[in-house]
C-alpha cells in the first residue's frame, strides 16, 4: 500500500485503532461468562470451605473465638480417629493397585485385540457404570455374605465354606474395585490410545518379546495416564460412603462413615470438619499430582 | 387424532376425574393427616377408609400425606379454634398431643377418656399415655429366631437368660450398630437398662450430665463388651435393622434384635420363613412406642371422626394393624381372633419402656464405638 492513496491509509488506521477495542470488547464479554461458574464456585464451595477450616483453627472462649490447633491436636492423638485414618489410607492403596492391576490387561487386551470377543469383554467391563452403589452392595451380601450364592455353590460341590468378606475392610475392598473399574479402564484405554500399533509392530520387528513391549514401549507412553487414573481413583475412594458403610467393619470405619456419624450421631459438627480436612488435605496432594500430571501431557503435546 | 387433540382429550378426561372430588369437598369429608409412611398411608387408604365409606355412605375419607410437615397444619387447627373457621382436618394419625404447648389447655384436642367410645375399654393400658391421644398402633423392638434351631418355649425370656444364650451359642446372635436402625440401639439401651437396675425412670430427656450420666452407659458397655467375642464376627455389627433381618434370613445368626413391624412385615412377605420366632423379655422389655391419633375439637363432623376413632379401635381393624403393617394392636390381644393372637402372644409387652433422645443419643453412640465396638480384635 502506498502513501499515494490517503484514504485508505486512514482507513487502515481506522480498523487499527478499532481492531483493539472490539478484542477488548470481547474479552469483557468473556469475562461475565466466565464471572458466573467463578462466583457460583466461590459462593458455594470456597468460601464455605474457608470458613469451615477456620472453624476447625479455632475455639470459642468466654472472651471470643481464638486462634487454637485443640481440634486438630485431638484427631492426631486420638487412637479411634487415626485407625479410621489409616483403614481408609489401607482400602484406598489397596483398592487402587487392584484396579490398576486388573484394568491394564483388560485394556491392553481391548486396544491391541480385533476379535468380537472384546467387544463383549468392554460390555461386562463397563457394566458397574450403570449399577448404583447401594444395589451393589445388597447384591454382594446376597452372593458373597455367608452362606451367600457362592457359600452354596461351593458346599454344592463339597468344598468348605469360605470366610466372608462381609463386615471386613475386604468387603468394601470388592465393591470398591467393582463400583470403579470401569472409569480406570476407560481412563486407561483412552491413554493407550497414544500407543500406535506402528512402534509396537517396530519394535516386534526387532525382536521384542510381548513383556519387553509392554516394559519399554507401552508403559513410558501410558505412565501419565495411569497417574491420572490413580488419582480420579484415590479420590473417589477417599471420600466413599454407601459401600464401607454396609459392607465395612463397625471399627475401623472409613472416613466417609465416620464423618457422617461424627456431625448426626455424636453431634460435634467442628470435629467432623476437622476429620474432613484432614481427609482433604490427603485427596489435595493427590489432585496436585493430577494438576501437575496433566500441565505436563499438555506441554508434551503443543511442543 | 392430532397432537393438539390428544391434548385436549387428556385435559378433558383429568378435569372429569377431579370433579367428583370437587363437588363432594364441600360436604361429607373427614380429612386424615398422615406422618408416616407409603405403608401406612396405604394402609389408610386401602383398610380404613373402605370400611369406614361402606358404613357411612355419602362420606369421604381423604388421606393426605403430611410426613414431617404436620406442625403447620396443627398451627392451623389452634388457629381455627374459637372462631367459626373450619381446621380442614379431622384427624391426625400420629401426632404428639403435647405440642405446640398449651394446646392441650386452650382445648384444642378431644379428650378421649371423657369421648365415650365404644372400643376405648378395649385398650391395651400400656399402650396409653395421654388422654389425648388414641393409640391405635405400635411398634417394639423384640428378638426374632430361628424355631428350627431353637424351640419357642427353649427361648430366653430375660436379659440373664439370653446373654446367657449368647455366650453358650457363639456366632448364633448380631445386632446392629446403634447409630442406624433402632433395633440395635434399643438393644443397647436395653443392656444399659440392665446395668442400672432395669429402672427406665433414671433416664430423661433433660437430665443428661457428662460426666455421672457417662459412667452410667458405662455400665452398660460393659455388659455388651462382655457379649462381644460371642456375637457373629466375633464383634461384627450389622449397618442396618435389615441387614441383621437378611442375616437371619440366610441361616446365619440363629437371633437378632428386630423392629416387630419390620420383622412382621418381613414373615408376611416371605423374606422371612414362617418358621421365624418372637419373643419380648419378661423382665424389662425391649424400647417401642405406639403412634397416637389426635382428634381437633373443633374438627367438622365431631361425631363421624369419633366413629372412624371407634372403627380404628374395632378388633377387625386391629388384627389387620397386625396382619397389614405388622405392628402391635393398641387393644388387647384377648379381643382379637384368637389364631392371631396365639401365633403372637409371645410379642406381648407388659410394659413399654421409652429411652429419652437428646444428648443421650450421642452419648450412647459415641460410647459405644469407642468401648464396645473395638473390643474384639478380629
Amino acid at each position: 500500500m502506498s502513501s499515494a492513496d490517503p484514504a485508505s491509509g486512514a482507513a487502515a488506521s481506522l480498523l487499527a485503532a478499532e481492531a483493539p477495542v472490539r478484542n477488548d470488547r470481547r474479552g469483557l464479554w468473556g469475562l461475565l461468562l466466565v464471572a458466573v461458574p467463578v462466583a457460583l464456585v466461590v459462593g458455594l464451595i470456597l468460601w464455605p470451605v474457608a470458613l469451615s477450616v477456620l472453624d476447625t483453627l479455632s475455639v470459642t472462649t468466654p472472651e471470643g473465638r481464638r486462634f487454637s490447633l485443640a481440634h486438630y491436636r485431638f484427631f492426631l492423638s486420638d487412637g479411634f480417629s487415626l485407625r479410621n485414618l489409616w483403614l481408609t489410607i489401607w482400602v484406598t492403596a489397596v483398592s487402587t493397585g487392584l484396579l490398576l492391576g486388573l484394568s491394564l490387561p483388560i485394556a491392553l487386551y481391548l486396544r491391541f485385540s480385533h476379535s468380537r470377543l472384546a467387544g463383549y469383554v468392554q460390555t461386562i467391563a463397563l457394566f458397574p457404570l450403570f449399577v448404583p452403589s447401594i444395589l451393589l452392595a445388597y447384591a454382594l451380601i446376597r452372593t458373597l455374605g455367608p452362606n451367600g450364592t457362592l457359600d452354596t455353590l461351593l458346599n454344592a460341590v463339597g468344598l468348605p465354606k469360605i470366610p466372608s468378606p462381609y463386615l471386613t475392610p475386604w468387603g468394601p475392598i470388592i465393591g470398591l474395585v467393582w463400583d470403579n473399574l470401569p472409569l480406570t479402564l476407560l481412563i486407561v484405554l483412552a491413554g493407550l490410545g497414544n500407543v500406535s500399533q506402528a512402534a509396537v509392530e517396530a519394535a516386534r520387528d526387532v525382536g521384542a518379546n510381548r513383556l519387553s513391549v509392554l516394559r519399554h514401549i507401552i508403559l513410558p507412553r501410558i505412565t501419565g495416564t495411569l497417574l491420572v487414573a490413580a488419582c480420579f481413583v484415590v479420590l473417589g475412594l477417599f471420600s466413599a460412603f454407601t459401600l464401607p458403610w454396609l459392607l465395612g467393619p463397625t471399627v475401623p470405619e472409613m472416613m466417609g462413615p465416620f464423618m457422617r456419624r461424627t456431625i448426626i450421631d455424636v453431634d460435634q459438627p467442628t470435629q467432623a470438619r476437622t476429620q474432613a480436612v484432614v481427609t482433604f488435605l490427603f485427596c489435595a496432594v493427590f489432585a496436585w499430582f493430577y494438576v501437575r500430571s496433566t500441565a505436563r501431557n499438555r506441554r508434551e503435546n503443543e511442543r | 387424532m392430532n397432537r393438539r387433540e390428544l391434548l385436549q382429550f387428556g385435559a378433558t378426561g383429568a378435569l372429569v376425574g377431579l370433579m367428583p372430588r370437587i363437588a363432594l369437598a364441600e360436604s361429607g369429608r373427614i380429612d386424615v393427616y398422615i406422618t408416616g409412611d407409603s405403608n401406612i398411608i396405604n394402609f389408610w387408604n386401602n383398610i380404613i377408609k373402605p370400611a369406614f365409606e361402606a358404613a357411612h355412605s355419602g362420606y369421604r375419607l381423604n388421606v393426605v400425606s403430611a410426613r414431617n410437615n404436620i406442625a403447620p397444619i396443627v398451627d392451623r387447627a389452634l388457629a381455627a379454634l374459637g372462631s367459626s373457621t373450619d381446621p380442614q382436618v379431622n384427624l391426625f394419625d400420629e401426632n404428639d398431643p403435647n405440642l405446640p404447648a398449651g394446646a392441650i389447655e386452650k382445648g384444642l384436642w378431644v379428650d378421649f377418656a371423657k369421648a365415650g367410645l365404644e372400643n376405648y375399654d378395649k385398650i391395651n393400658p400400656v399402650t396409653k399415655e395421654s388422654d389425648y391421644g388414641l393409640p391405635y398402633r405400635g411398634t417394639q423392638v423384640v428378638l426374632a429366631f430361628d424355631t428350627t434351631r431353637l424351640a419357642l418355649a427353649d427361648a430366653p425370656k430375660t436379659w440373664d437368660e439370653l446373654t446367657a444364650w449368647i455366650k453358650a451359642n457363639p456366632g448364633q446372635f448380631i445386632y446392629n450398630r446403634p447409630d442406624t436402625g433402632g433395633s440395635g440401639g434399643n438393644f443397647v439401651r436395653r443392656a444399659i437398662h440392665e446395668a442400672n437396675g432395669r429402672d427406665p425412670s433414671i433416664f430423661r430427656i433433660d437430665n443428661y450430665t457428662p460426666g455421672e450420666s457417662d459412667a452410667l452407659l458405662a455400665k452398660g458397655f460393659e455388659l455388651l463388651k462382655d457379649i462381644a467375642p460371642s456375637v457373629y464376627g466375633p464383634g461384627s455389627y450389622t449397618a442396618d435393622n435389615m441387614q441383621s433381618i437378611q442375616l437371619l434370613a440366610q441361616g446365619v445368626v440363629t437371633m437378632a434384635p428386630v423392629w416387630s413391624d419390620m420383622a412382621l412385615a418381613a414373615v408376611n412377605q416371605g423374606v422371612l420363613p414362617e418358621t421365624t420366632g418372637f419373643i419380648q423379655l419378661t423382665d424389662l422389655a425391649f424400647a417401642g412406642g405406639f403412634a397416637d391419633m389426635t382428634v381437633p375439637s373443633n374438627a367438622a363432623h365431631l361425631d363421624l371422626t369419633m366413629k372412624l376413632c371407634d372403627l380404628v379401635l374395632s378388633p377387625e381393624i386391629q388384627a389387620k394393624v397386625v396382619t397389614e403393617i405388622g405392628a402391635f394392636p393398641a387393644i388387647e390381644w384377648k379381643y382379637l381372633p384368637e389364631a392371631l393372637s396365639a401365633k403372637y402372644a409371645s410379642l406381648q409387652p407388659a410394659s413399654i419402656p421409652v429411652f429419652p433422645g437428646g444428648p443421650w443419643v450421642s452419648a450412647i453412640s459415641d460410647g459405644w464405638f469407642r468401648t464396645v465396638a473395638p473390643h474384639v480384635q478380629r
